[in-house]
């Protein structure tokens, strides 16, 4: 039977359970909608939230609705705090991600935080392009940070009432073990989102013992920044980025341009080619309203569906 | 969520030893209870058997004596739910809480009588209208926020009106109408109950404005959270009452929207006769306008699906002894989709229990079978040629028919691939010609419970694989087409159900009520194993 695997991306998510219903409900929402229950499809989900935070978040609508009104719905659930770094290389590596989402200082962002100004629309950093105010965008860029940061440099962490545990160290584990599930025959297809799309890479380009896949598809992915490429050395390089080893039919890439998480180099062909060609399918969507990062937003494009129809042959 | 039937089944029969007993005041007050939720679950021969055993302990309790009379009515014993709940409505005090009630249940009594009745204008027919009118007239004058009288006083004087019949020539329908529009609106937002929409649409319809009761309908119509008792109880009282599809081309696509909707929703069902599967099939599209209005930005899509089942359901057909009556459903096939050849042959499955060589398990022989394909016409009666490939009864329980003249102008049912994933809210629909009622197509929601597929299915029988799904109300009929929720493709050919006591799959203890189909992969594999049934 066709199988997918799922994977989240930052911020506090809904429980594992609740998570898995809304991604395959969505999928069955969009103007050419995907009924993966009635193909035969099952699918399983590498859920790493509790890892970070301490419950999960029990406000289900923020993830399945339109409106842009919560840090829920924009990716940001979870009191964060902001990531310290314990390195150099991690310091460089916050300084250059943050410039990436934000050209204003601190102050700056306070500033329109208390007086509710508009968010400075000549500045040149991602969160600037979009529409919504500081006080929703900078606990997301809190979130983005720290859990990139989290992953990328595997810190021990303890969400409150749980033991540290190492990040990337538990996320792989799981997310091979998901891969590992004895009774999946196949098509077998990941589909990554966000964060998601960084770990699902790391693991079939870089984790021994990983299982191969069919195919591969990415949403909104930041594995086109140079600062995240930089901590997936060893194993990337620009010619042999392709995870041929793992991946043996197609990876599809869907991106939107005005998502701010991959807005800035949302293209992954000229950055992971197998044998020096270029073989990711990078296909730009339009989603709706001011978040464009939405996994639910990107898992209703028909572009999705039809890339999963092709790579689990229903 | 779907009451849990067999849970309930347990509870009444518990209730009914400690009632028939020496069950304590707590459990007799529980019992009550329990007669109100098996009417929530439209359990009504328990309910009534519950209601009965109270009644003997407790004559005087007038909530189980109107529950008692419900259950009657809901089993088409009408006349005898009038002998017991006019006694009710007169000995109760008119401020008791159950007089309303059992007022009510007497007006949709008499209702009953002149909606059931073929012929409209005989003499039993006026006499009911005439009733009904005057017990939903006394309480809403008495008191005009009892609006759920008043709506229904409303609906039956309008169609009296229409039938030319001069009952209450006082009373002005508009006027009925504006009166009930005008209570519903007093009604603070924080006390408005799961009926006050409903009741709002059609007192909208009593003055004509259409856009109003589309207002009304879309705030609950097109809710996640509906249930589909709510929308069937609207669909009911708009057809069967208002006659909305005699009225225009408007009120046709309303009721068809409606359908569509209540089919959608966990529970629904929906019968058709052959005639207005005909014309629901012929009628053009409604306007986005109007889909949008009632069903929300999800109309189109409802209204394709809606649209796409009535299509699947014209490759459905009755199958007839010959000088005799029904005798099970069967459905078209391509012979490729099977793997037979000639790929575009069209042929007939059914079960082993209906058509079968030897006339085995109260079936017939081909030669005496007759198959009508209802929803194209009526009329045309298509015999069997010969029997192409069957399983018996204790495996497959199918027979494939090829019939005598080719079936080459209808579009036969596309097969699933796979079974439906077993997942929270898995459903799949059956359309076929459920038992009693030969005149009807019935189009019913199920909630899939159970089956032996991949992944972690272990058939029981070698070579077949079983489907367990549960309807609200009776089991479809045998033969029938098993769809999966969204795709209408068949993933079973249906062929046992509805009762108690089916054992549960995969080596599950215990047993529950349920439907069983066998899988449509499973038969094709059977068909092309060496040691298949012919």
């Amino acid at each position: 039977m066709p199988h997918i695997t799922f994977i989240h991306g930052i911020g506090n998510k809904p429980s594992e359970t609740d998570l898995h219903s809304i991604w395959r409900h969505a999928l069955g929402e969009g103007s050419d909608p995907l009924y993966l229950g009635d193909l035969g499809v099952t699918s399983s989900f590498v859920y790493w939230a509790d890892l970070l935070y301490e419950k999960p978040d029990d406000d289900l609508s923020a993830y399945e609705g339109l409106l842009e009104n919560t840090q829920a719905a924009i990716d940001a659930s979870g009191e964060v705090a902001w990531p310290v770094a314990r390195t150099p290389a991690e310091a460089a590596f916050l300084d250059a991600m943050r410039q990436r989402l934000t050209s204003l200082k601190d102050e700056e962002i306070d500033h329109a935080l208390q007086s509710q100004m508009p968010t400075g629309m000549e500045a040149v950093g991602a969160l600037e392009r979009v529409p919504l105010p500081w006080c929703l965008k900078k606990p997301l860029m809190a979130v983005l940070l720290r859990d990139a940061h989290h992953y990328l440099f595997d810190v021990r962490f303890a969400p409150p009432g749980k033991p540290a545990l190492p990040i990337q160290g538990t996320i792989r584990q799981r997310f091979v073990q998901k891969l590992n599930q004895p009774d999946i025959v196949g098509p077998h297809v990941v589909v990554s989102h966000s964060m998601g799309t960084i770990i699902a890479y790391d693991c079939l380009k870089r984790v021994p013992g990983c299982p191969a896949v069919d195919g591969l598809i990415t949403l909104g992915c930041p594995l086109g920044l140079d600062e995240v490429q930089d901590q997936l050395k060893p194993g990337w390089s620009r010619s042999e980025g392709f995870p041929s080893l793992r991946v043996r039919d197609r990876w599809f890439n869907l991106f939107d341009r005005l998502d701010p998480v991959c807005g800035f180099d949302p293209e992954l062909a000229n950055d992971y080619r197998k044998a020096g060609t270029n073989s990711v399918i990078d296909e730009a969507v339009g989603n709706p309203g001011a978040w464009r990062h939405s996994a639910t937003k990107y898992l209703r494009q028909p572009a999705v569906a039809q890339a999963l129809r092709t790579l689990l042959q229903v | 969520m779907a009451p849990d039937h067999d849970a309930l089944h347990a509870r009444c029969e518990q209730a009914l030893a400690h009632v028939r007993g020496i069950g304590t005041e707590a459990e007799l007050a529980q019992a009550g209870d329990l007669v109100l939720e098996l009417r929530n679950a439209r359990q009504y021969p328990e309910m009534a058997r519950l209601a009965e055993a109270i009644s003997r302990r407790l004559p005087g309790d007038a909530r189980n004596r109107r529950l008692y009379g419900q259950a009657l009515i809901e089993q088409g014993l009408v006349t005898a739910a009038i002998d017991m709940l006019k006694p009710l409505a007169r000995r109760l005090p008119h401020d008791h809480p159950e007089h309303a009630e059992a007022v009510g249940l007497l007006g949709r009594a008499h209702k009953q009588i002149f909606l059931d009745a073929g012929d409209k204008t005989t003499d039993a027919a006026r006499e009911a209208l005439k009733q009904a009118i005057a017990v939903y007239r006394k309480p809403f004058e008495e008191d005009p926020g009892k609006t759920w009288h008043g709506v229904n006083l409303l609906a039956l004087l309008t169609r009296a009106r229409r039938l030319g019949l001069k009952i209450a020539p006082d009373l002005e329908p508009g006027e009925v109408a504006a009166r009930v529009i005008q209570q519903l609106d007093a009604v603070p937002p924080q006390r408005r109950d799961e009926w006050h929409l409903p009741t709002l649409a059609e007192a909208s319809l009593g003055l004509g404005d259409w856009a109003r009761v589309e207002a009304a309908l879309k705030s609950y119509v097109a809710d996640d959270k509906t249930q589909a008792f709510l929308i069937a109880s609207t669909l009911r009282q708009f057809t069967a009452v208002w006659d909305i599809e005699s009225i225009d081309a408007r009120g046709r696509s309303l009721a068809d929207i409606l359908r569509a909707r209540l089919l959608q929703l966990s529970q629904g069902e929906v019968q058709l006769t052959p005639s207005m599967l005909q014309q629901a099939r012929q009628q053009a599209d409604p306007p986005a306008g109007q889909l949008e209005a009632v069903l929300g930005d999800c109309g189109t899509n409802t209204w394709n699906w809606w649209k796409t089942g009535l299509e699947r359901a014209s490759a459905v057909c009755s199958v007839r002894a010959r000088l005799g009556g029904r005798v099970g459903t069967g459905w078209l096939v391509q012979a490729a989709s099977l793997g037979l050849t000639p790929g575009d042959e069209r042929l007939v499955m059914t079960n082993h229990h209906v058509v079968n060589a030897n006339g085995e398990n109260k079936g017939i022989q081909p030669d005496a079978a007759e198959l009508v394909f209802e929803a194209i016409d009526a009329g045309k009666v298509y015999t069997v040629k010969e029997i192409v490939w069957s399983s018996p009864v204790e495996r497959h329980d199918c027979t494939l028919l090829r019939l005598n003249e080719p079936l080459t102008d209808m579009v036969p049912l596309p097969l699933a691939k796979h079974l439906p994933v077993l997942e929270q809210q898995a459903r799949v629909y059956v359309i076929g010609h459920p038992g009693g009622r030969d005149l009807a197509f019935s189009l019913q929601d199920n909630e899939l419970l159970d089956h032996e597929g991949p992944p972690q299915g272990k058939p029981q029988i070698p070579g077949v694989c079983r489907v367990h799904y549960r309807a609200p109300t009776e089991g479809g009929s045998s033969g029938s087409p098993v769809f999966n929720g969204n795709l209408w493709e068949v993933v079973a050919l249906h062929h046992m159900g509805g009762k108690l006591g089916m054992p549960r799959l995969n080596g599950q203890p215990g047993t529950y009520a349920a439907n069983e189909g066998i899988a449509l992969q499973s038969i094709v594999e059977a068909m092309h194993s060496p040691s298949g049934c012919k």
